[in-house]
């Protein structure tokens, strides 16, 4: 019928004439156009972010020294700062990305223009099939956002006032409201506080509280700009685990922006880095450390103890020095593990040894100082 | 659009309940505001005693110009108090979150916070009215004039709002300047329209429009000129227009930042 409707407003003679001139059928092109159409929506229904080439410029007056007062208050000169440049990257619908970087790298930019808050320079985004500066309400209704130094909820109401106010503005019905504020307050443990005022929440409480707030009309993709800041370990522990929960029983796509490393090593699979507004790297969370660590960490415990600490070959210092246990890390572009290991085996009489690669913590660093020092 | 109204009614109530939470604070703020209204208008009633009628306005015409205005500023900044707050949202950021609303921005943004003591100037302006009323000995055609004027004016006296409100997003710290904006329009909407002649009138009526809030609507009930009031008519919609496209134009200028803030 589509198609009927379709073809009755074009010439389909001369299109049957053209194809016929150049060997084609007519049925074979739509069963054609029909494959690629199909292949097409899979590719992308299977994608829920696409961002492509995606920059972003602010302008601001500076204060010039040789010009006068008059002209700094009136005619100021414009400095450009790009905050992101040129960036492109896709999200698989249910992944749990981090997307990291040193302070003024372009996180939150990049996370404010996926969200609909700012309009993009240049590029173009795709969330969920929509681009948010064009489809902001539509994007709304299916995203979730919670930024870890700005709250969302009503601080002098309780916060079952808030979870419903959220699911009002989301054209929830009362029934629907009703049963999901119960399996939030479940699966988010907040019936101890659900009645109090959010202004009396503790930190860890109120972070809960945000992204239950955040997912109360079933967002597909939910974004987070440093939820675990400030929070003590234990609070961060639980919202880690229970993002980990949504992300398995809801299906929700996760995408967080943090600077603790925790929070990237054991709730997100896959990791995007950022800095000075363009993407340095992007790997799977595990492969990080691995691809990245320069430094080895050899420990070596003493048969009885160690009493002299020998001068260590180029690339290996000593980082720890007692008695029971020496520590030694190896540059691994200077020295070979191996080179390193017959060496210290030469000076010291050992028990037992342990090699093992440096934090996700110290890769990071690297992967920052490294990228800064370009 | 009805989702949209339902929603704004709902969050309204929803800031009434957050600022009667904090009652002694809420009542303060309603009866505060009543007797500065009140300590004005006997103000002006005394000076219309002893110097007589000024420029053809009586001492009714002074009140009934204090109501309108009263009642527009009353309305506009209790239930739609959010927009007062918009160099304060664009500068901390907090403007993120109506962007990520379903909703549309400038209705959210209005209803996003309630002033108690516009409920102090919505009461001193209904009483100024009604007093008003009673003292021209109104009519029924000057009673619906009465009504219908109240709400084109306080659409005038919100759209003109959101258009000064809307430069907050045209640079940082914009409060000081939208701040004497404001001044600029409000005050003049409180002067008998006596105060204003020839060049004066016109700017004040068709650049800043602030006579068409209290002085012209006071003109008509008392004249009762249908054609002003077919002028104000087509201001009414003229502004709102204007500041719909304005507001959307300036939001497309938010650069957000980084401040720590809250909801509502």
């Amino acid at each position: 019928m589509v198609f009927k409707l379709y073809f009755s407003r074009v010439p389909t003679g001369l299109i049957k004439w053209v194809l016929n001139q150049l060997g084609y059928n007519i049925n074979e092109i739509l069963i054609l156009f029909a494959f690629g159409f199909s292949w097409y929506s899979l590719k992308m229904s299977d994608n829920s972010i696409i961002v492509t080439n995606l920059s972003k410029t602010f302008t601001f007056p500076v204060r010039s020294a040789t010009a006068g007062w008059v002209k700094n208050l009136f005619s100021p000169e414009k400095r450009e700062i790009t905050a992101v440049k040129e960036v492109s990257f896709s999200v698989k619908a249910g992944e749990r990305i981090a997307f990291i970087g040193p302070n003024g790298a372009g996180k939150s930019t990049t996370i404010k223009m996926l969200t609909g808050i700012l309009f993009p320079t240049a590029g173009t985004i795709s969330v969920l099939g929509l681009d948010p500066s064009k489809d902001r309400k539509k994007l709304a209704y299916r995203i979730g956002t919670v930024f870890g130094q700005r709250s969302q909820l009503l601080p002098n109401l309780p916060l079952t006032d808030s979870l419903e106010f959220f699911g009002v503005m989301y054209g929830m019905s009362d029934a629907d409201i009703k049963s999901r504020i119960s399996e939030l307050v479940e699966l988010f443990d907040l019936s101890a506080f659900i009645d109090q005022p959010v202004r009396k929440l503790s930190l860890g409480q109120r972070m809960r509280a945000e992204v239950a707030a955040a997912l109360i009309h079933r967002p597909e993709i939910i974004f987070l700009d440093e939820p675990t800041i400030g929070l003590d370990v234990v609070a961060k522990k639980a919202l880690r685990d229970l993002l980990i929960k949504i992300n398995k029983e809801e299906k929700v796509t996760i995408f967080l922006t943090s600077h603790d490393v925790g929070d990237i090593e054991s709730l997100c699979d896959r990791t995007i880095v950022i800095n000075h507004g363009t993407i340095i790297n992007d790997l799977p969370t595990n492969e990080l450390s691995r691809a990245f660590a320069y430094e080895k960490y050899i420990d070596l415990i003493p048969k009885t103890s160690f009493k002299n600490f020998p001068s260590l070959l180029e690339g290996a210092t000593y980082f720890l020095k007692s008695s029971e246990k020496i520590t030694v890390i190896v540059d691994i572009n200077k020295l070979s593990v191996q080179d390193s290991l017959k060496r210290l085996l030469e000076l010291f009489v050992v028990e037992d040894i342990d090699v093992y690669n440096t934090e996700l913590e110290t890769t990071i660093r690297h992967i920052y100082e490294r990228d800064s020092a370009r | 659009m009805m989702q949209e109204l339902h929603f704004a009614l709902y969050a309204i109530k929803k800031n009434i309940q957050s600022s009667a939470e904090l009652r002694t604070s809420f009542l303060m703020n309603i009866i505060g505001m009543a007797i500065n209204n009140i300590a004005f208008i006997i103000l002006w009633v005394y000076f219309i005693q002893a110097v007589g009628i000024i420029g053809g306005w009586t001492a009714a015409d002074i009140i009934g110009l204090q109501g309108f205005t009263a009642i527009c500023y009353g309305l506009v900044f209790s239930f739609a108090g959010g927009i007062k707050k918009l160099p304060d949202y664009v500068s901390s950021g907090s403007f993120d979150r109506f962007m990520l609303s379903p909703k549309n921005i400038l209705m959210r943004v209005s209803t996003s916070s309630f002033t108690p003591s516009g409920i102090g100037d919505l009461v001193f302006g209904v009483i100024c009215l009604l007093i008003y009323g009673i003292l021209m000995h109104a009519s029924m055609v000057q009673i619906l004039l009465i009504m219908l004027l109240v709400a084109l004016a306080t659409i005038i006296f919100f759209s003109v709002t959101v258009v000064i409100y809307s430069v907050s997003f045209l640079f940082t710290d914009a409060a000081f300047v939208v701040d004497g904006l404001f001044t600029l329009f409000l005050t003049p909407s409180l002067f008998h329209g006596g105060a204003f002649q020839g060049a004066l009138r016109a700017f004040f009526m068709f650049v800043i429009p602030a006579l068409l809030v209290g002085t012209i609507p006071v003109e008509i009930v008392k004249d009762i000129s249908m054609g002003k009031l077919a002028i104000v008519a087509v201001f009414t919609v003229i502004w709102l227009v204007l500041s719909i496209k304005i507001f959307n134009r300036a939001v497309r200028h938010y650069e957000s930042s980084n401040l720590m803030t809250f909801g509502g």
